[in-house]
């Protein structure tokens, strides 16, 4: 990025939003830094302006070209799936989201880069998928849930967009999931629960991203954007009984046949969500993403391998919650008091 | 061994074994990036090594021809209807018969991983599912693999076309090894064709399991998981001369008809060593 380059960051209000302005706050060569979403941040930001404004309102069509951005960062909008959660609000938010955003992209006069905070749910999570997907694997499987058809359809208006704007750098980021003391998502929250029920018979390999990480490559990202996709994991992989190993947990095995209603159930009446189509899936076959593209093309060096990442969470999530503790939904932010530092 | 000394060596390892539980229950062990847990496969050798010793009693020939270090594809028959022994055992000769031992990873059918627990399992003891993005991937570690191209057609083969080599896929293998540079040793294994006659199969219940094909052998699905329980064949493994592809330069997998003709000569190759081996083994079962 040029000296002084003008970024607009877009779901400004969301965890990996406030979190991305705070690093760029601290990053040089940044110039002014504008955050939109249709709800004020949840944290205090520095330096970062903050403009309401949704962008599923094609409204943003005029008011973005008239904030002359630099970079755009699309971030924060592709939420996880789980109860609570209707699929068409997803769908709403993410497809329609990017879609009314691109439109706007394509007035901005002098638009250097676009980079997207999407997801490696894209590729889904299959017994014959190879061990680490890399970035041109995306459609190889055919997309099975609601929320990866999401993605795929989000991914293509990119694509399009990508290819009729060369001159832009558009960046697609596939994360995977991610896992940090204090973070609030499925994951976590799957994590918390004093008894953890798995599939019986089934120990998926997981990538978990600490959420250092996740904040770290993004702002990277932003600094150095690459065109196409870019997986956005942590070196290795950890199977989920040694994740729950290392966290304390107990599992309890849920037998096969009835696996698949009672974790649905069980994950609704105890709000953990982690237990969606995505993530049922995620926990019985689990998913690895090669993060070559990130190391080398963006250059950003992540500070926790996934055996690292399980290990700080285990060292510093305190304590056995409450069994019916039941999160919000719509809130990704637990407790924002812990820094993330990039590195 | 005095009484006494022998009470304290088995106190020794009941609590070194114990001690070790208790760190894994911690999580305290260490697994590769593809799920390999060696703890967990050096707990397990006792079993196969059994089988390899007592119970099939294999002989092993030109073990120098497996490399100590550095990358490696081994290429295999493929058999076994039921259990794929074939890589377990292979795997034991090298721990047992190589003066360098080294963990191999094996290339397994993709359905084993859509099982409980045989998927775990067949991870943790390095097994890893069949495709080329994994096969490169682990060249490019300097690992040693095994491959086993007739896949399901040579798995699941009736027992009258035992030690019949069925077609090797499309040369995958042939690709990934020349655009990794690796050798190719073939491995013509003996005797695991035996364990499990298949004599038919069940479509009905293969639908029902979600499985390619439901084999149906003299003891299987006739006594349940008894049924499972292999037959003890003798079996010899032959390691043959490894084939250096590192000569052809890089474009070299683009070309189609070097890859195929590099596929059926590894074919031919352990073919012909099968029909050696089967004459140096002589009767199949006593």
């Amino acid at each position: 990025m040029a000296r002084e380059g003008r970024v607009v960051i877009t779901g400004v209000a969301s965890h990996w939003g406030s979190e991305l302005a705070r690093t760029l706050e601290r990053t040089p060569g940044v110039g002014q830094i504008i955050g939109i979403d249709a709800t004020a941040p949840k944290v205090d930001l520095g330096r970062t302006e903050f403009v309401e404004a949704d962008i599923r309102n094609p409204v943003i069509s005029r008011l973005l070209p008239g904030l002359e951005p630099d970079v755009v960062v699309h971030c924060g909008i592709l939420w996880y799936p789980e109860s609570g959660r209707p699929s068409r609000a997803l769908h709403d938010i993410n497809v329609i989201g990017t879609l009314q955003l691109l439109a706007a992209c394509e007035k901005v006069p002098n638009l250097r880069a676009l980079v997207v905070r999407g997801s490696a749910a894209i590729y889904g999570s299959s017994p014959s998928a190879p061990s680490f997907f890399t970035e041109d694997m995306a459609r190889r499987y055919p997309l099975s849930t609601r929320f990866q058809r999401d993605i795929g359809e989000l991914e293509g208006y990119f694509d399009n967009f990508a290819r009729r704007h060369p001159q832009i750098t558009c960046t697609m980021l596939r994360f995977q999931t991610e896992l940090g003391p204090g973070l609030d998502n499925p994951l976590t929250r799957y994590l918390s629960l004093p008894v953890v029920p798995t599939q019986m018979g089934w120990d998926p390999r997981l990538q978990p991203l600490h959420a250092a990480d996740a904040t770290g490559a993004l702002a990277a990202a932003t600094m150095n954007p690459v065109r196409g996709a870019v997986n956005v994991a942590p070196d290795g992989a950890i199977s989920l009984s040694r994740l729950l190993r290392l966290s304390g947990k107990t599992a309890v095995g849920i037998p096969p046949l009835i696996a698949g209603p009672l974790l649905k159930r069980l994950g609704d009446m105890l709000g953990s969500g982690a237990l969606s189509d995505d993530g049922r899936l995620m926990l019985r076959y689990g998913r690895g993403c090669d993060n070559r593209r990130l190391r080398e093309e963006v250059g950003y060096q992540l500070a926790f391998d996934a055996e690292g990442a399980a290990r700080d969470f285990a060292s510093k999530e305190s304590g056995i919650q409450s069994l019916f503790h039941a999160p919000h939904p719509g809130s990704p932010v637990r407790s924002v008091k812990r820094q993330a530092s990039p590195r | 061994m005095s009484s006494a000394e022998l009470a304290v060596e088995w106190a020794s390892v009941v609590q070194n074994s114990s001690e070790r539980m208790l760190r894994r229950l911690a999580g305290e062990y260490h697994e590769d990036e593809w799920g390999f847990d060696e703890e967990f496969a050096e707990a397990a050798f006792p079993i196969f090594d059994f089988l390899y010793r007592a119970w099939w009693r294999v002989q092993v020939e030109g073990i120098h021809n497996v490399p100590a270090h550095g990358r490696s594809l081994l290429v295999a028959n493929h058999s076994g209807s039921v259990f794929p022994f074939d890589a377990t055992m292979i795997g034991t000769a090298i721990q047992k018969e190589h003066p360098l031992p080294r963990w191999s990873r094996a290339l397994v059918l993709n359905w084993a991983f859509d099982l409980p627990f045989v998927s775990y399992f067949v991870r943790r003891i390095g097994g890893v599912a069949a495709n080329p993005a994994n096969l490169g991937r682990l060249l490019d570690q300097d690992q040693q693999v095994m491959v086993f191209p007739e896949g399901v057609k040579g798995f699941g083969k009736p027992f009258s076309e035992r030690y019949r080599l069925q077609r090797f896929g499309r040369g995958g293998f042939v690709e990934v090894a020349l655009e990794t540079g690796s050798p190719i040793i073939p491995v013509a294994v003996v005797g695991a064709e035996e364990i499990y006659p298949k004599l038919g199969e069940s479509s009905a219940l293969a639908k029902l399991t979600g499985a390619p094909y439901f084999p149906v052998t003299p003891t299987f699905p006739w006594l349940g998981p008894l049924g499972l329980l292999p037959l003890p064949s003798r079996w010899r493994i032959q390691f043959l001369e490894p084939i250096d592809l590192s000569g052809y330069g890089p474009g070299a997998s683009e070309d189609r008809s070097l890859v195929f003709d590099l596929s059926e000569q590894v074919r031919e190759t352990i073919q012909e060593a099968l029909y050696k081996g089967l004459v140096d083994r002589g009767p199949a079962y006593f």
